[in-house]
């Protein structure tokens, strides 16, 4: 029993050798296996969720992206909806939004992108504020807080 | 008698440890350069001889002269310095500035580190998501790759993680070698379950709010990384936090009591590695029946690990990350490196030998770029 359990731990610790020897080089292979696993994806809080329209203008686009309400267990009560404008965008951008598709619109928001002043204004109680309005490497994002419908 | 080594009772032998570097330099080498150097770039070319003969050299005199602490040292506290340089450089390149800004958060561009790792738990369980705006594949410092370093590193090392991969440890590390007597002698050991408490909290409170609230609040590192742009009174708040816990738990401590406090009062992720000192192959072991209960051990070791009552039942405490000092310090090699299942006392040189290498190679591969690119700036400054 007992030089049974020696050689189990020598054999364990060989193995850990082993494996830190083929780790670097195998290290990219590795990543891009876990980077498959369910759960490996950045949560919408941060990614802003994914795109429900893309609205082409003649310099540039807008992404308007599904509201973000996710929480722990459940869905929160307050969160928010991202847009995006990439192009060449106008120094003073005005927009109308209809975030959810239903034909009427949200919000109308303005951006002064040379003094970073961004208004809005709200047509739907569900609504909140701007939560951040930022430059960004692409243009510009702008997330609005909301209430659940 | 001059010939045989105090701390491991070996034959110092060059041939011997010539013989024990050379698939450290063999696998060093092809690590570092691929196989194939390139020496088209002098600064570069500099830059990695440098790195690959100190790697080498500190590896040889750790078997030559029987130490580990002392030449481990040296390069985790290079490690933990030319990681900070590499990231701020990269910080400087990228964004001109040492702070990220919304626009970085939004469009997920934030290195990530090891510490984030415990909050991510529950969430990737619950939310199957990440709750940290970094890239999962492909980028510098991605989620992925630091996802499966730090695992796989956990799982052989186990708490040795915090002596021999982690690049923040090497911070209070060094702070804590700068005095040669300690001011403050005696901190209540109960603060060493701390981080278990700051664990618990951060992976509750991350699960709550979906943040990674270790690192928006907490963590003393972001003093010397990367930091939330200061645009309010909660960013100004937080910076104060960082600074003060940075200055306060990985400077000012460590130079007063010799011990690494940052790593045995806060860590979070230091509490889930010492947890993980129970599954790994190896272990540090007394030799009771060479003991003879000095204590100098209990006296040099850095995290709190050792008691005396842990040296009377000759057991280690989970919170040991193996970093060898006490080893260094103990005049009847009474304490050494060890492999479960093996009594402690027997194959002691075997299992200092083989913990060495693995944990030196993981040590010497992980830390080698950053170091590489810290030379390599310093010689394009200088020159």
């Amino acid at each position: 029993m007992k030089k049974t359990k020696i050689i189990a731990g020598i054999f364990w610790a060989f193995l850990g050798l082993i494996v830190f020897i083929i780790l670097f080089p195998g290290l990219n292979n590795f990543s891009v296996s876990v980077s498959k696993l369910p759960f490996m994806k950045i949560n919408p809080r941060y990614t802003g969720g994914e795109k429900a329209y893309h609205l082409v203008a003649e310099k540039c686009t807008l992404d308007i992206r599904r509201p973000v309400f996710n929480g722990f267990l459940k869905e929160s009560n307050s969160g928010f909806v991202q847009i995006d404008w990439r192009g060449d965008l106008p120094a003073l951008i005005n927009d109308s939004i209809d975030y959810n598709g239903d034909g009427e619109k949200d919000f109308f928001i303005q951006i002064n992108r040379k003094n970073l002043k961004t208004d809005l204004k709200s047509f739907n109680p569900k609504v909140k504020d701007v939560v951040i309005s930022t430059p960004t490497s692409y243009g510009w994002a702008v997330r609005v807080g909301l209430l659940k419908e | 008698m001059d010939n045989i080594l105090k701390t491991t009772g070996m034959k110092k032998s060059l041939g011997k440890s010539l013989l024990y570097t050379l698939p450290m330099f063999l696998i060093t080498f092809m690590f570092l350069t691929g196989g194939k150097p390139n020496f088209s770039d002098t600064a570069s070319g500099i830059a990695l001889l440098t790195v690959f003969i100190l790697v080498n050299v500190l590896f040889f005199f750790m078997h030559f002269t029987g130490k580990t602490d002392k030449y481990r040292a040296v390069l985790f506290i290079v490690f933990a310095l030319s990681l900070s340089y590499t990231l701020i450089n990269n910080m400087l390149e990228v964004r001109k500035a040492m702070y990220f800004s919304q626009a970085d958060i939004l469009e997920c561009k934030i290195p990530f580190c090891h510490l984030v790792i415990p909050m991510m738990i529950l969430p990737a369980a619950f939310t199957k998501s990440i709750i940290f705006p970094g890239s999962i594949i492909g980028g510098f410092a991605n989620i992925s790759s630091m996802v499966v370093l730090w695992l796989v590193a956990t799982l052989v090392l186990g708490r040795g993680f915090c002596s021999w991969g982690c690049f923040y440890g090497g911070w209070d590390d060094g702070f804590s070698r700068i005095r040669k007597r300690p001011v403050i002698k005696k901190i209540n050991e109960l603060w060493k379950w701390m981080p278990y408490a700051v664990l618990i909290m951060v992976i509750l409170s991350a699960a709550l709010t979906l943040m990674p609230t270790y690192c928006s609040w907490i963590c003393p590192f972001k003093a010397v990384t990367e930091f939330e742009q200061v645009t309010s009174v909660e960013s100004a708040t937080k910076a104060g936090i960082f600074l003060s816990l940075f200055g306060g738990l990985v400077i000012v401590l460590p130079v007063m009591t010799k011990k690494r406090t940052q790593c045995s009062f806060l860590c979070p992720l230091g509490a889930i590695n010492s947890l993980s000192n129970k599954i790994t192959p190896f272990t540090v072991k007394i030799d009771k029946s060479a003991c003879n209960e000095c204590f100098k051990c209990v006296g040099v070791c850095p995290l709190y690990a050792l008691s005396k009552e842990d040296i009377r039942s000759g057991k280690v405490s989970i919170f040991c990350s193996k970093c060898g000092k006490c080893m260094d310090a103990c005049p009847q090699n009474a304490i050494h490196y060890g492999i479960k299942g093996v009594p402690s006392g027997t194959l002691k040189n075997f299992s200092r030998n083989l913990f060495l290498f693995v944990s030196y190679l993981f040590m010497a591969v992980f830390s080698a770029g950053s170091i590489i690119n810290t030379f390599h700036g310093l010689l394009k400054f200088i020159f």
